[in-house]
This record gives structure tokens, sequence and C-alpha cells, in this order.
């Protein structure tokens, strides 16, 4: 689990497009306003700052207030879970192949 | 919705031999084992359709050891398929071997169907994004 013991889990918060979707914007700037990211979806202010909301409660998002607007950035650092769940088959079944082709070799002989 | 852990491994080996590394109970012992602790895991796998088999390794703090699975497809000698069950997540794990040419066999592993439900969206994410990095890591 995340040091910070979200509220939410990481693997329920990217589980949504909309939401990749913003991560992917977050990604590419430093910091960006409520309003510049409604600018990119086809849905209102209330649903964008919606799913902002989930992504925050899982600690991807951090937010602060800028005069009247909301700025946005991505915190990657949960995704990390994800890459350690995904790690652990993809290792498991490299390990084995390798020792797969081993065995085969040694039954060459 | 469905995910997958889609890998391609190439052996210097034949069908049949390959085929049999992958089905025959003893020969499975000599390579599926225990990431963590490189030890053997005891199997009873057979290669017959609805056949229910367990891998057992030692258990950890974390995982109790025990994969449970049932044969769903066989092909000989160019698809396998069964369900890979273990820490309350159920997979399928299907293979496919092709020969290449020059004593040269391409194996395929998918591994799908992630049961955790918040898991499948995330994780299907995740694979199309790691997946192809970690596999050209392998290919190095």
């Amino acid at each position: 689990m995340s040091e910070n013991n979200p509220l939410r889990d990481v693997f329920d918060a990217i589980a949504d497009p909309t939401r990749r979707r913003l991560i992917r914007l977050l990604a590419e700037a430093e910091e960006i306003p409520l309003h510049e990211l409604t600018a990119q979806f086809q849905m209102g202010r209330t649903a964008v700052s919606k799913h902002l909301t989930i992504l925050k409660e899982a600690g991807l998002v951090l937010d602060r207030k800028v005069g009247r607007e909301t700025r946005f950035r991505l915190n990657a650092a949960p995704l990390r879970e994800i890459q350690d769940w995904l790690a652990f088959y993809t290792k498991f079944w490299s390990t084995n192949m390798l020792r797969l082709n081993q065995f085969l070799e040694e039954e060459e002989e | 919705m469905s995910l997958t852990l889609s890998l391609d491994f190439q052996y210097k080996t034949t069908m049949e031999k390959l085929w049999s590394a992958l089905t025959d109970a003893n020969k499975l012992t000599k390579w599926m084992v225990n990431v963590h602790t490189g030890q053997a895991m005891e199997n009873d796998f057979k290669p017959v359709i609805g056949h229910h088999f367990q891998f057992r390794t030692q258990p950890t703090e974390y995982w109790d050891g025990i994969v449970d699975g049932e044969v769903l497809i066989v092909e000989e000698p160019h698809r396998l398929s069964y369900t890979w069950c273990s820490g309350g997540e159920k997979h399928t794990v299907t293979w496919t071997l092709q020969d290449l040419g020059n004593g040269k066999i391409n194996l395929h592993l998918e591994q799908t169907g992630i049961s955790n439900a918040q898991a499948l969206g995330g994780a299907k994410y995740g694979w199309s994004n790691w997946c192809g990095e970690l596999e050209k890591v392998l290919e190095q």
C-alpha cells in the first residue's frame, strides 16, 4: 500500500478512461488549472472535477488554490504499486522460461 | 473486459520436446519453480481436458503456496490452456507453440482474466503500457 494510506485503491482510480487521460495530460505539464483540463473533455467542469477528486483520493493528483482557480499536478508514485503487481507475473514466467530452456538443453545432452 | 500478459520465448528444440516439457508433471517440476525461493513446485498436472491440478510450494507469510487449475484446451502439440488460480486471482494461461523452422520453436504465453474487479481496469492499463517495455527489456 502507498505511504500516505490513501482513501482509494490506485487500481480503482485508473480503471476509468477519463481518469487515465487526465493522468496523461497532467504528466505532460507541471501544473494545469481546472478550466484548462475541462477544455480537453466533452463533459462539464463538475464531471471532470469529480474524476480529479477520485485521483486525489488515490494520491495520484495534488491540488492547490491560486487566486480563484485550482491547479492540479500529478503525483505518479502510487502507480508503483501497479508496476510491482505486474512485475510479479512477468518475473514469474521469465524466470521459469529460463529454467525451461536449461531443462530442454539438459535433455538434449 | 479482459487483460492479457503476453510474452514470447524462443527455444532450440522440437515441438514434441517442448510440448512434453509443458505437459509432463515430472518435467514441469524441473522448471516451474517458486520464483522467490527457487524451489520446485510439486504438481499433478495432466494434459487432459477437465483435469483439476495443483501446484504446491512452501507457504510464506504472504502466499499459501498453492495454485489451483483446470485444464481447458489440449491441442497437441500446438495449444494448451488452463486456469491458474492463486491468492484470490483467477487467471487463464494459454500456451501456443509455433515451429519457426531451423530447429527453433516460438513459445507464446498469454495470461488473461484478472478476477479482482478493482485490479481489472487498472491492470489492463498497466499491461498495455508496461508489457511493451518489459518485453523490450527481456529481448536485450
